[in-house]
């Protein structure tokens, strides 16, 4: 039997870092990945990665993968095994798998577990039908293999695998009707849930689907509100025309050979669910076993591959007996960063019932705004909440992006330093910077946005400037387009002052006429035939077409009336009137005035 | 704008634009309308929006019932869809004092022709089973009563004189009346001065002001009522509500959304159009009460209107006597949008022939409260 020095059950992101850093060290490994390629499911992801410049980010997933694959495929200390899947882990640490057929037997020294995770199930009615996915396998097929399942997606789970499924469906051209998410607020990152909702998917919180309808295949899903129990609310149901749905409601370590391998393990919720026991150097209860990635808790690559990093140095240390004391503590420092933010509350909490404490090195912090100079081309920055990400930063060339120490504290733009060269709106992971400059005597700004879709569009052309939620705000002019070797081009176009901070995507115009009121389901079509047919006073059109007298007072849509009126008219929204303000500011139930105020 | 007119008509709400619409029906098109600010900025846009022919005062039945007939064809005759639907008036009692009042107010507009009756609270409960009608004793229906949309027709009857060659001046404001030797000559205006013999009063909420300008003493006041609009559900309720006792009118538009309304207590006198939050206090839970529905629906904008309040509560249509040619159409007291096809009609006649044809109303003119007042008390 083959005896290794150490050995890798997993070749994704923890399992490839661990390798190199072993080689690096001196020592021998042998990776033990199913698949036909290492990567783990790197390959499947082609959204750039936020966190540290250090650590891949602003590259694509797949990249990374490709990066990470060559140099171990060059490295004669490491031997990657294909195809190769693990059916146990006996005594002595001999680890069997299948390849090719047949059994094969080696042991190791030292072992490192990164087995990963898989994806939860969601029981609902039906969910048996073909059509309902895991996220990941969608995932797989699309961005693997090229094959598409559907062609109108209901997403269940608002975590950051469903919202980056959601963007890579869309830019595969796919309709994605809605995302339902069971709790009362977004899982995944704010930047990611932006970039979907400017693209007029909607997030329907306290949601969930409850049954998939169809014979042999979906043909659509019931959805419903949940209370705060997840239980379902009478009278909520209501149907969605999907063929697919989706499903990622997150994910759960998959913990079988680390069991085998005599690891106990200790249920944390927090983690993922089950999870192996180990200590802040990934060491497991088994003395030469260490785990790293998604087993031994639930996040994401960037973390997994630091993990790898510290269990393969500790590995090493054990095994040649060196001093990588101070190599272990610079990531064991950089892992605490990446964990310090408010996003990292459940990681710190699940691995504090393990007895690992992550300190707070420097707290995020809120950045103080800088003065904006209109009239500058300069950039946007559209990053407020606390994620461990500086791709921005880093980029920059000019030192005009300020982040610090921690780096999940919220970026912040010196005006003065930038030149709006755009370097940072096309590194931004999460796709939440643009470019803008004013033109303040012709009532026009130039905006530019990252554009990840194709075709891209011409110069010169007429497109929708679409706002934050894919609602239409006004017609726009193609200025420019930017190409990058990264994919992720720069299209600037010409519009309203008016609506610079609302635009914030371009699309193709549709042959429907887009909504403008969305509470009365008013379209543009509908606004400037009347305004056609003489009716030139916002109180009066107000009246005649119900634009902002649904439910939101206006609030969303009254501005993009007012540029409707305002370019069929020549007259400034300035000058225009602008109707009344009246209570309620929301709408409130009647029964909330049941006492008949306080006096009684 | 022009600078000759045979009429001007100040006021751009229901009133002067159905006048200024059966105007040029009648041939009459050089005329110019003044509105001091957009087409339904004042009380036409603000009402309920009830169509009603149940009145206490037989003048008003027959104004009411003439009104019916106009807004049956108002989709053809003025060319847009006002969103008028005939479901009904439904008016309930609580006392047999108010029991018997309803009686003798049936035998009288069934009189007139109306196609009214009692129901009982029976027959009210198999009509309309998701309502609460804890205290009522019955009341009274009338199928052919409705409601419509009054900014719709407002601004229908605004573009439709537009096309028709008549002069509307929107944001423009009558700053005075030029009269000489007793005749008035001419009118100004923030945009201009129109030469003119005829003035038409139609200034609804300000109609005593617009009187001033040439010394007459219109005895009317303006005072404010309150309105608010829910979220729009499926359609429920066909016809309008109406509790004198509990104080409210309720109806559900075609959009899906309820209207309702009702008099505060102590109305604040003039033109003020702010609102309080003791009227959704008081609203909602009468409300929930008689519909228990509501209990879950969403309140979505409270606003105000000014009712222009006659001594009887009945509108008044006259001409003055000491100044030739200043007609009023003024006082309609919380009605004027349901009469407006009737009234339109009668002034354009007065205007062209000296008096109103299609009906009498002779009845409305100010001399009458010389006499004795009687008040119509069918007014919420």
């Amino acid at each position: 039997m083959k005896v290794y020095q150490s050995a890798i059950v997993g070749g994704g992101p923890a399992g490839m870092m661990a390798a190199i850093t072993l080689a690096k060290h001196d020592v021998k490994s042998v990776i033990l990945d199913e698949n036909e390629n290492i990567g783990g499911q790197l390959v499947k992801q082609t959204h750039k990665f936020f966190g540290d410049h250090a650590h891949y980010a602003s590259t694509r997933g797949f990249e990374i993968a490709q990066k990470l694959e060559s140099e171990i495929l060059k490295n004669e200390k490491i031997k990657v095994e294909n195809n190769a899947t693990v059916i146990g882990i006996y005594p002595n640490n001999t680890i069997v798998y299948v390849k090719d057929g047949k059994e094969h037997k080696i042991q190791a020294k030292k072992l490192l577990i990164a087995t990963g995770a898989m994806e939860k199930q969601l029981p609902f009615v039906n969910s048996d039908l073909p059509g309902v996915y895991g996220a990941g396998a969608v995932q797989t097929l699309m961005n693997e293999y090229g094959i598409m399942p559907g062609k109108r997606f209901l997403i269940v789970g608002s975590g950051n695998i469903g919202l980056i499924l959601a963007y890579q469906l869309i830019q595969a051209g796919v309709e994605v009707r809605a995302i339902v998410e069971a709790l009362g607020r977004i899982g995944g990152y704010e930047v990611h849930a932006n970039k979907i909702k400017r693209l007029g998917v909607p997030i329907l919180l306290n949601h969930t689907v409850v049954k998939a309808i169809g014979d042999e295949s979906v043909k659509g899903a019931v959805i419903a509100k949940v209370d705060d129990k997840f239980r379902t609310i009478a009278g909520t149901q209501r149907e969605v025309v999907v063929d697919t749905i989706a499903i990622s409601v997150g994910l759960t370590p998959l913990t079988e050979l680390a069991e085998q391998a005599g690891c106990e393990v200790k249920f944390i919720p927090e983690l993922g669910g089950y999870v192996p026991i180990r200590n802040e150097r990934m060491k497991t209860t088994n003395e030469d076993v260490f785990i790293a990635g998604d087993l031994s808790s639930i996040e994401e690559a960037t973390t997994a591959m630091i993990e790898g990093k510290i269990a393969a140095l500790e590995m090493a240390r054990e095994i040649n007996n060196i001093d990588v004391e101070d190599e272990i503590n610079d990531e064991l420092k950089t892992l605490a960063l990446f964990r310090s933010g408010p996003k990292s509350v459940k990681i710190r909490t699940g691995l504090e019932k393990m007895g690992i404490k992550t300190p707070i090195i420097a707290k995020p912090v809120i950045n103080e705004e800088k003065k904006d100079i209109v009239g500058k081309l300069r950039a946007v920055l559209e990053c407020d909440e606390e994620i461990p990400c500086n791709s921005c930063e880093a980029s920059c060339p000019f030192g005009a992006i300020h982040i610090g120490e921690n780096l999940n504290s919220t970026p912040v733009l010196d005006a003065t330093k930038c030149t709006g060269c755009a370097t940072c709106v096309n590194a931004c992971p999460g796709l939440a910077i643009f470019v803008m400059k004013e033109d303040v005597k012709e009532g026009m700004v130039t905006l530019g946005i990252p554009y990840e879709l194709l075709p891209l569009p011409q110069k010169g052309q007429k497109m929708w400037g679409l706002g934050k939620e894919g609602n239409y705000v006004c017609d726009v002019t193609v200025e420019k387009i930017v190409k990058y070797p990264n994919k992720t081009n720069i299209v600037y176009a010409r519009l309203p002052i008016e609506f610079k901070d609302s635009v914030r995507h371009f699309a193709f115009p549709k042959k429907e006429s887009p909504i403008v009121c969305r509470c009365e389901e008013v379209s543009l079509e509908r606004i400037e035939k009347v305004i056609d047919e003489g009716v030139t006073d916002f109180e009066e059109l107000k009246r005649l077409t119900r634009v902002t007298m649904g439910p939101c007072g206006g609030k969303n849509c009254k501005l993009v009336v007012l540029g409707i009126l305002s370019r069929k008219t020549g007259i400034p929204i300035s000058e225009l009137s602008h109707g009344t303000s009246r209570p309620p500011v929301k709408p409130v139930e009647f029964s909330v005035f049941e006492k008949g105020g306080d006096e009684r | 704008m022009i600078t000759n007119a045979s009429v001007v008509i100040i006021g751009g709400g229901i009133i002067g634009t159905s006048i200024a619409f059966n105007l040029a029906k009648l041939g009459v098109k050089d005329v110019a309308v003044f509105e001091k600010s957009y087409i339904s900025s004042g009380s036409t846009g603000r009402c309920g929006g009830g169509i009603r022919q149940q009145w206490t005062s037989p003048m008003n039945v027959r104004l009411a019932m003439r009104s019916v007939e106009l807004f049956k064809r108002f989709k053809e005759d003025v060319g847009m869809d006002i969103e008028y639907y005939q479901g009904g008036y439904l008016l309930l009692a609580y006392s047999e004092e108010e029991m018997a009042d309803f009686e003798k107010n049936v035998e009288m507009q069934k009189k007139e022709g109306l196609d009214v009756e009692l129901i009982t609270p029976r027959q009210i409960h198999l009509k309309f089973p998701f309502m609460n009608l804890e205290g009522v004793i019955g009341g009274t229906w009338c199928p052919s009563d409705g409601h419509a949309n009054p900014q719709i027709a407002n601004i229908a009857y605004a573009m439709a004189i537009k096309k028709m060659g008549i002069d509307l001046n929107t944001h423009t404001k009558v700053e005075g009346i030029d009269v000489q030797n007793g005749n008035i000559v001419g009118v100004q205006t923030t945009k201009g001065y129109v030469k003119t013999g005829v003035v038409i009063n139609a200034a609804g909420g300000f109609s005593h002001e617009v009187g001033k300008m040439v010394g007459i003493d219109i005895p009317t006041h303006s005072e404010r009522h309150q309105i608010l609009v829910t979220e729009g559900i499926n359609h429920v309720l066909d016809p309008m509500v109406i509790s004198f006792k509990k104080n409210y009118y309720v109806r559900q538009t075609m959009h899906g959304s309820f209207v309702m309304g009702q008099s505060d207590k102590n109305p604040a006198l003039g033109n003020d159009l702010g609102h309080t939050v003791e009227f959704l206090e008081e609203m909602a839970p009468k409300m929930v009460h008689d519909f228990p529905f509501m209990n879950h629906l969403h309140i979505v904008r409270q606003w105000s209107g000014a009712y222009n309040v006659s001594p009887d509560a009945q509108p008044i249509i006259d001409e003055a006597n000491d100044v030739s040619r200043f007609i009023f159409a003024v006082g309609f007291s919380g009605h004027g949008f349901m009469l407006a096809p009737a009234v339109g009609e009668a002034v354009a006649e007065m205007v062209v022939y000296g008096t109103s044809k299609t009906m009498d109303v002779s009845n409305l003119k100010m001399n009458r409260f010389k006499r004795q007042i009687n008040k119509e008390k069918n007014v919420v």
